[in-house]
């Protein structure tokens, strides 16, 4: 198990590297000058030029790639182009609200799906079902932006009970903390949950006409037992299968979410330094998420062999 | 926890999360705000984005200070005295004043800041700097210039609102190569910036200066004296109008620089909220072409647009149906401020010609090429000007190719030179800060220098010697001659074209008091109850 763990770490360094080199190629070819940014409407084509140049922006792609790749071998993302800030300290800057939302999101959305779709599953083709699948479709097919909204409506300008945006750190205490992050999250949480509903009902629909659950209902094992115990253990792997898929979804909705309720967190980073060609910045953000990605990934797969012990590398 | 434990703890847990109004900007000695834009860098010099020139008027002070009259003040300096030919510039600052790291401000940091300022200023430094022989300190106190010709308005060159602006930093920031961003932002400003706790993109934080010393004059914009109600001024990043509406109306924010246009009937009706006209000078819509390459570098082509394009129709679609906040501009500069004329304006007033129009495009050559016009989708004011002349270009008979793109693309294209069929361009739009556009110093979208002009490159002897006659104009008669004259030519030769003149609204909380229309957001004097 170890062994198979550290190889699929090492594993990880060409991915990661193959999305290195992606994500620099993208944005060598993608239209648009940080320099014409930075030096705004009032600049003459020549300071530009100028600040082109003194950004180094003006040097060929070989060149500018291995100097970026070669201070990433050592740990270094290099430095915005904009701020003067190194990219590492930018991406610490904002990682708390993004970690605090996914977690928050993550809490919230298998908690309620989970049940929802084993309720659903156990109540198979009756009114409650009906209700839990139309909830997951609703919530599967509404924007996450269009919730948002919808939730800050409610609960922040008509109830007056939640605040609108920001976020506050956790170190402030856990009611400020839920109070800034309760509503971004349950906007992001909707589809996640919907998706994880659903799989989550169709797995359990299978799993609870195998033998073995009617095994157990005839030694007189419980409802909830059969449900939670016996049956969702063995459905599990779906399940997280789909947590893990839907952790890039979960990523991308945090961009949509982050400006929606003005969250500083890394997809507000990424969205401002794609618009502003930050390239540092978003060499530095995808590496991160991809590698991210990658060790979730992991993570789903050494979580099969805890739910399905037959499951070995 | 049983169950029953679990219920009651998590309806504690709900009351305690939605006890009402929780968020609020309660505390009177913080004022938060939204700024018109993401505050990215703090280097007024390096960039001349507005939003930055905004937050460096909190950190750093100026030598002059322009009053709403647009009057160059004494702000840093106590006084100055000029020889008779305008040669020689002596300049005495006021004593007393301090940096943020508490070393004094002395006249070696004025000049350092003087000499990296005038390489980055394009339409005053650089002149300036042409004409120097010498920018030496006096004592710690005194400066003096010496130059080799006249240069009457330097004390508006010293003072100017417009980007980018000359702040005081100490002589080791200053000395910065000024292609290059300053790391360290100490002024000697009324607010200091707290640099551990900015996330750029997100929130700025400035924090009172305690040693500032405000003049003793009643503040009015960049003069007088900036007394700063407030301990700290939060800037709050809010990417998303409707959020930043909503936070305002929730009593989250306090000032927002910048409402957009369609939520601000919605503000007007909130109960708690003031909004009114955020600059009164406004913004001049332009429709920049291309004099280099076909059909535009030819004069009849771009007279063709005055003839056909409808100010009323840009207009509308910038800022939609509220009239008090547009008017027509047969002109270049800023309505109701000293220079403003409509002297040659005549192609833009009156009905509208389709008809002429083609008829001259016809003449000047245009057989149905692809124009190339660049809309950045992303700025809500250049997209609906884009979509307006997209429209105006079919009725004339023009192959319009519409590149949808964002700013940051739009900011490298306009600046290629080669032809549109090789990347380069015919048209793009933008717009002018009307505070940048009431005389030819701070206006750089007029100049008409040819390859060294702004994007768009035009070539016009007769606009550039009325520009360089403005500069000797020894009194205001003077200057409305020459600016009528100046105004003439540009229209003449179509430098480039105003689609009209708007203002912007801001909004704020009835609690807080002192808010003014300005170019830029005033913070002294402002207070919150």
């Amino acid at each position: 198990m170890l062994a198979c763990v550290v190889r699929r770490i090492l594993a990880t360094i060409p991915v990661v590297l193959l999305v290195a080199l992606f994500v620099f190629s993208l944005l060598y070819l993608a239209p648009g000058d940080p320099a014409a940014i930075i030096a705004g409407d009032q600049a003459t084509p020549a300071d530009v030029e100028r600040i082109r140049a003194s950004l180094g922006l003006d040097r060929p792609f070989v060149v500018r790639f291995f100097d970026w790749f070669w201070h990433v071998l050592s740990g270094d993302l290099g430095v915005s182009i904009f701020t003067n800030l190194p990219v590492t300290h930018m991406i610490a800057q904002r990682i708390e609200p993004t970690v605090s939302l996914m977690c928050l999101t993550l809490i919230l959305s298998l908690s309620c799906a989970i049940p929802m779709g084993v309720i659903a599953a156990w109540k198979h083709g009756t009114w409650i079902d009906r209700l839990v699948m139309m909830t997951a479709v609703f919530g599967y097919s509404t924007p996450v932006f269009v919730v948002g909204y919808l939730l800050a409506y409610v609960f922040a300008l008509y109830l007056d009970w939640l605040p609108v945006q920001g976020f506050t750190s956790i170190t402030a205490g856990l009611a400020p903390f839920l109070r800034n992050l309760i509503l971004p999250a349950t906007a992001l949480g909707l589809v996640y949950m919907a998706l994880i509903a659903r799989i989550t009902r169709a797995t359990m629909l299978d799993v609870l006409s195998q033998d073995y659950v009617r095994t157990a209902k005839a030694k007189g094992v419980g409802q909830r037992g059969i449900l939670f115990v016996h049956a969702l253990k063995n459905a599990a792997v779906p399940i997280v299968t789909i947590v893990g898929i839907g952790f890039a979804a979960l990523i991308g909705g945090a961009v949509v979410t982050e400006s929606v309720f003005a969250i500083p967190g890394l997809g507000r980073l990424t969205v401002d330094a794609i618009l502003r060609r930050d390239y540092p910045v978003i060499q530095g953000v995808v590496l991160m998420f991809s590698f991210v990605y990658v060790l979730v990934n992991l993570g789903v797969d050494l979580l099969y062999t805890v739910f399905d012990p037959r499951i070995r590398y | 926890m049983d169950r029953r434990d679990f219920m009651k703890t998590a309806a504690v847990a709900a009351v305690g999360l939605a006890a009402p109004r929780i968020a609020r900007a309660a505390d009177s000695k913080v004022l938060r705000f939204i700024p018109q834009a993401n505050l990215a860098n703090l280097d007024p010099i390096w960039t001349t984005q507005y939003v930055v020139r905004n937050g460096a008027l909190l950190i750093w002070d100026m030598l002059y200070g322009v009053n709403d009259k647009l009057e160059p003040q004494p702000q840093m300096v106590e006084g100055h005295e000029a020889s008779a030919d305008f040669k020689t510039w002596t300049f005495k600052l006021r004593a007393g004043l301090k940096f943020h790291d508490g070393e004094p401000v002395r006249a070696k940091d004025a000049i350092a800041s003087i000499k990296r300022w005038m390489a980055r200023d394009a339409t005053m430094g650089l002149v300036i700097q042409k004409r120097m022989d010498a920018l030496e300190a006096i004592d710690d106190l005194t400066f003096r210039f010496k130059l080799n010709q006249p240069y009457p308005k330097m004390l508006f060159a010293l003072g100017k609102s417009s980007t980018p602006s000359l702040f005081v930093m100490p002589e080791r920031i200053a000395a910065t190569d000024p292609f290059k961003q300053i790391s360290e932002y100490i002024g000697s400003g009324p607010m200091r910036f707290k640099k551990d706790e900015w996330v750029p993109g997100a929130k700025a934080i400035f924090e009172k200066f305690a040693d500032y010393v405000p003049r003793s004059e009643k503040a009015s914009w960049l003069s007088g004296g900036k007394r700063i109600n407030f301990d700290r001024i939060e800037w709050n990043i809010v990417p998303d109008g409707a959020t930043a509406a909503a936070a305002l109306q929730n009593g989250e924010v306090d000032w927002w620089e910048t409402p957009l246009p369609d939520l601000v009937p919605l503000l007007k009706k909130s109960a708690g909220i003031a909004v009114d006209i955020a600059d009164p000078l406004g913004n001049i819509g332009s429709f920049r072409v291309n004099h280099l390459h076909p059909p535009f570098n030819n004069v009849l082509a771009r007279r063709a647009i005055q003839i056909a394009l409808s100010q009323e129709d840009y207009m509308g679609a910038v800022v939609g149906s509220d009239e008090t906040l547009w008017k027509a501009v047969p002109g270049f500069f800023t309505p109701g401020t000293p220079l403003y004329t409509e002297n040659g304006g005549d192609r833009l007033k009156g009905p509208r010609n389709y008809d002429l129009a083609k008829k001259m495009l016809a003449e000047a050559g245009y057989k149905g090429e692809p124009i190339s016009l660049l809309v950045a989708t992303d700025v809500a004011i250049t997209k609906a000007q884009g979509d307006v002349t997209a429209d105006l270009l079919k009725r004339i008979g023009m192959n319009v190719k519409y590149e949808a793109l964002d700013w940051g693309t739009v900011g490298q294209r306009r600046a290629k030179k080669e032809p549109p069929s090789e990347g380069g361009w015919n048209i793009f739009h933008t717009w002018h800060a009307g505070a940048d556009c009431v005389n030819p110093a701070p206006y750089i979208a007029l100049d008409a220098s040819g390859p060294t002009a702004w994007f768009g490159w035009p070539k016009s002897d007769a606009v550039q010697e009325k520009i360089a006659a403005w500069y000797a104009a020894p009194d205001l008669a003077a200057e409305k001659t020459v600016i009528a004259d100046l105004n003439k030519a540009a229209m003449d030769d179509v430098v480039y074209i105003p689609t009209g003149f708007f203002k912007g609204y801001q909004a704020w909380r009835t609690n807080v008091s002192g808010v003014v229309k300005a170019p830029f957001p005033v913070f002294w004097d402002v207070s919150k109850t």
